[in-house]
């Protein structure tokens, strides 16, 4: 394991040059702020599965100081749009969230709850009736009814319904493929008509948030665009150039949201601000310097250094982006399912877990995360085994050659594992451990944009990378990642490993469409199986996410959806 | 006579800009990278219809010259096409975020020429004495030093450690500021609001730092060989010969022959601050054109990205073409 270590070293003094300035600056400039709680980082592990938050409403903002009551939250990346029918990014819904709210909403650990609806059923399989709750206003005054909801899933499933800038169709039509139609049944009532059953539907319905009719009617896309109006939390107040900075106020007539999810009411906050900081060191400095309260996506290996700082408080959630390294099994020596099972042994996911990402990540143990709904927990990492990896290498051929390298027929074994950016260091781990066990793995950095159609291609080798289930559930999952690529269709768009195995297909069909949960759970076990025992990925690790805020900030969690509910916060 | 020949040299640029147009148009079609692929997302999720439907859109289904014309065509009337990724003209986004880097750059332009004036002429004055190593060895580190580093040493610092200047942005949230020109210490003056200039001078001052500490390096090494050349030539000689004070020796007879060889390289050097607006923008999150650019590489997002190097292009053209006009103020006897 001496490579391994060498490569520990080598990246601990690459990073060790910023994070060690980080480190003395902060500690020496930053003990000002009174010590007030230690603040580490209490239920949020993955372990501590605490209920979702239940203190009670605290200090009313009437009585608090406009400028205590206003928190700032650093993203790092702009919000696409802020329509919320019209963008597939993380960091729209990050914002959008706290100005509009849904049909149904998630707490923070991922669970479903009513929001706007008061009820849901399934009258059949295909047929879901919503009872929306009465007395919700938008923020202009007018009553929210069936019709804006109607409107809301019109305008994100018929083409062209959004006219602005050029009429085009909304993005997130794909997050609700099975709805055919919804029609009003009274004025609080609506009737969705799915295609077949979905199991997976209310997971998917917290995607959509519901917009005015009569506002988007009287001011267009770009009306709703320049000035959002929703039944959220907060009012929409300003927005900078290419949405750098939003600004909203909170909204008094706010209906109170999820009743399951206390404090109901109004939010907290007077003043909310959301601000991107593209550089980590600098939103970290930013939180440092008191003016940012709560930042995102913090490097694990600056979190010992925040956490020594009482002004500060780090928290931990575990994410949705699992990691595989994705082999070309349409490619030697991929095609042979042996190799891909040694190169699953040789890695070893708890020192990556230790030394990559500080001890917050988990190991995969299949191909879906561990905190999906419909994971088999019967399904173990790959354990750590050289001498099973290499025993297995040697029934598919390869054996040690000069130096220790692998190699067959005289050619050795060498590959390139392409990468992009933000797992750098993740492939560079693998790179070290593979090369351990005499395979040259070298790692090869792309822009995500230029390397994924090359993958789909089949064009390259291996790919460590990572594919989203902020729903929980398989579907938007399985599909994309394990089943077979079909261009222009929504199957396999994932799939960079070229997998592709009918049974597997086949389940992954079933399973989208049963609602049994139990013959679900069956389903979607048998294809886990498979692909497990297949390999078309190494199944490395799922990552935890972590955020970090000021000591002032309370009753704040971060969501497993990466999302900020700012309506549950308060500032002291 | 003077407008005469300055409108020619404004004229020449037509034939700059164009050559600059047709290198960045076949440049960035050498980049591996669909754009339609990357305009719909993770590819795959689409049908070939619609990928041919928005290449027929952005006529990236023709031939390379089709689009050339297009786009030289479109460009004269003003129009430097719609941006994939943001779904706005090109002209919209460039107009909204060169304020920023203008303000930018000739904060950092200041700053530079403040550090860089002082040092340089003291330290030819003072030849070899401890003042003229200790401002050589500090210009060494100038420019030497990456802007990223700099930058972040300094945020830690003055914003985390003393707690004096903010660490990102262009002006707070809760200050309101009428816009005029863009440019916000302008408008904060234009429209006499206090608040609003004292905070975007405090957030303009770490980014004009760090982006003019490299330049007052290069400046003040330059100003300081040149002086050093000047103060032994032989009109110096007699100026202090037929009596007139040090100062007026050093700042009317010396420093202005000094300046013109300075002026080259500082006009050169907005260039040079230009590009590196693209990585200080990114560490202070200042929202200007360097940040679009590197955002629209990343999707390849060709309008703009044409655009925005046009922009940069012009923008040194016309830099020189000022450092020329200036040379007629400095040294009478050159000409445009």
């Amino acid at each position: 394991m001496n490579r391994i270590r060498t490569w520990t070293v080598a990246r601990t003094l690459r990073q060790g040059a910023i994070a060690s300035t980080f480190a003395g600056l902060m500690l020496a400039g930053c003990a000002g702020p009174p010590a007030s709680t230690p603040t580490a980082a209490p239920g949020s592990g993955p372990a501590a599965a605490a209920p979702a938050p239940t203190s009670a409403p605290q200090v009313n903002a009437g009585t608090s100081t406009p400028a205590r009551n206003t928190l700032t939250v650093a993203i790092a990346r702009a919000p696409a749009s802020l329509d919320p029918a019209d963008h597939r990014s993380r960091e729209s819904e990050t914002v959008i969230r706290n100005m509009y709210d849904g049909l149904f909403t998630r707490d923070t650990k991922g669970g479903v709850h009513m929001e706007i609806a008061e009820s849901a059923k399934w009258l059949d399989p295909k047929t879901l009736e919503v009872k929306i709750r009465p007395g919700v206003k938008f923020q202009d005054g007018s009553p929210l009814t069936a019709d804006d909801v109607v409107f809301t899933f019109e305008r994100t499933i018929k083409e062209n319904a959004i006219e602005y800038p050029k009429p085009h169709t909304s993005p997130r039509k794909g997050l609700v493929e099975p709805l055919v139609s919804i029609e009003k049944k009274d004025s609080l009532t609506v009737v969705m008509n799915f295609r077949g059953p979905w199991p997976s539907g209310f997971q998917q319905l917290v995607q959509h948030q519901i917009v005015s009719k009569a506002y988007v009617e009287k001011n267009g896309t770009k009306g709703l665009v320049d000035k959002p109006m929703g039944a959220g939390p907060f009012k929409f107040v300003s927005a900078t150039t290419g949405l750098e900075e939003v600004v909203m106020e909170r909204f008094d007539g706010y209906y109170g949201g999820a009743p399951d999810l206390p404090p109901v009411g109004p939010a907290q906050l007077q003043r909310a601000v959301f601000r991107v900081i593209p550089e980590t060191s600098s939103r970290v400095a930013a939180l440092l310097s008191g003016e940012m309260d709560i930042i995102t996506e913090v490097p694990a290996d600056l979190v010992d250094t925040l956490k020594k700082n009482p002004g500060i408080q780090v928290k931990t959630v575990p994410g949705t982006r699992p990691l595989w390294m994705d082999m070309n099994v349409k490619q030697a020596p991929f095609d042979d399912a042996r190799v891909r099972q040694a190169l699953n042994y040789a890695i070893d996911k708890d020192l990556i877990v230790k030394k990559v990402y500080n001890g917050m990540a988990r190991p995969l143990g299949g191909p879906l995360s561990p905190l999906n709904n419909f994971a088999d927990p019967n399904l173990k990492p790959y354990q750590y085994d050289k001498s099973k990896a290499l025993a297995l290498l040697k029934d598919a051929g390869w054996t040690p050659g000069a130096g220790g390298m692998l190699a067959k027929d005289g050619k050795p074994f060498t590959f390139v594992i392409d990468t992009i950016d933000s797992t750098r260091s993740l492939a560079e781990a693998l790179s070290a451990m593979l090369r351990d066990l005499g395979v040259d793995a070298s790692v090869r950095i792309w822009e995500s944009n230029v390397v994924v159609p090359k993958l789909l291609a089949g064009e390259r080798q291996a790919y460590v990378g990572d594919w989203g289930d902020a729903a929980f559930d398989p579907v938007g999952h399985m599909e994309a990642k394990w089943s077979t690529y079909k261009q222009g269709s929504t199957y396999g768009r994932a799939s960079y490993s070229g997998y592709s195995n009918s049974r597997v297909d086949k389940l992954i069909l079933d399973g989208e469409v049963e609602g049994d949960v139990a013959k679900r759970h069956a389903i979607y076990n048998e294809a886990q199986k498979l692909i497990y025992d297949e390999a078309p990925a190494v199944f490395l690790v799922l990552p935890e996410a972590i955020e970090a805020a000021s000591a002032r900030v309370q009753n704040w969690e971060p969501a497993a959806d990466s999302r900020e509910n700012l309506h549950d916060v308060s500032v002291k | 006579m003077k407008a005469i020949k300055i409108l020619e040299r404004v004229l020449v640029t037509i034939p700059v800009m164009l050559g600059v147009a047709i290198i960045v148009f076949f440049f960035i079609r050498l980049t591996p990278g669909d754009p339609v692929d990357i305009m719909l997302g993770r590819g795959g999720a689409v049908s070939a219809g619609q990928m041919e439907e928005l290449r027929h859109q952005f006529h990236l289904d023709e031939p390379l010259m089709v689009q050339l014309w297009y786009f030289l065509s479109d460009g004269v009337r003003g129009d430097l096409g719609y941006s994939y990724i943001r779904n706005k003209p090109v002209v919209d986004l460039l107009v909204e975020r060169l304020p920023a880097t203008i303000e930018m750059t000739i904060g950092a332009l200041l700053v530079s020429l403040i550090i860089a004036l002082p040092i340089g002429i003291i330290s030819a004055i003072r030849q070899n004495s401890l003042v003229d190593r200790l401002s050589m060895a500090g210009a060494f580190l100038g420019i030497s030093m990456p802007g990223f580093w700099l930058g972040i040493i300094l945020i830690l610092f003055f914003a985390v450690r003393l707690q004096w200047l903010p660490a990102q942005g262009r002006i707070s949230y809760d200050i309101h500021l009428q816009q005029v020109t863009g440019l916000y210490v302008l408008d904060s003056l234009l429209t006499g609001n206090r608040a609003a200039l004292w905070d975007s001078l405090k957030h303009l001052a770490l980014p004009s730092i760090t982006l003019g500490a490299g330049v007052a390096a290069i400046v003040a090494r330059v100003l300081r060989s040149t002086m050093l050349e000047v103060l032994r030539s032989d009109y110096i000689k007699l100026a202090r010969a037929k009596g007139a004070s040090e100062w007026i020796v050093i700042m009317k007879h010396c420093l202005r022959n000094a300046l013109i060889p300075t002026v080259t390289v500082v006009g050169l050097q907005v260039g040079v601050l230009l590009g590196g607006n693209m990585i200080v923008e990114t560490v202070f999150s200042w929202p200007g054109l360097g940040r679009l650019v590197v955002d629209a590489i990343f999707n390849r997002d060709f309008p703009l990205i044409q655009g925005a190097v046009m922009v940069y292009a012009f923008t040194f053209v016309l830099t020189n073409l000022a450092v020329d006009v200036l040379y007629t103020y400095l040294n009478p006897r050159i000409t445009l």
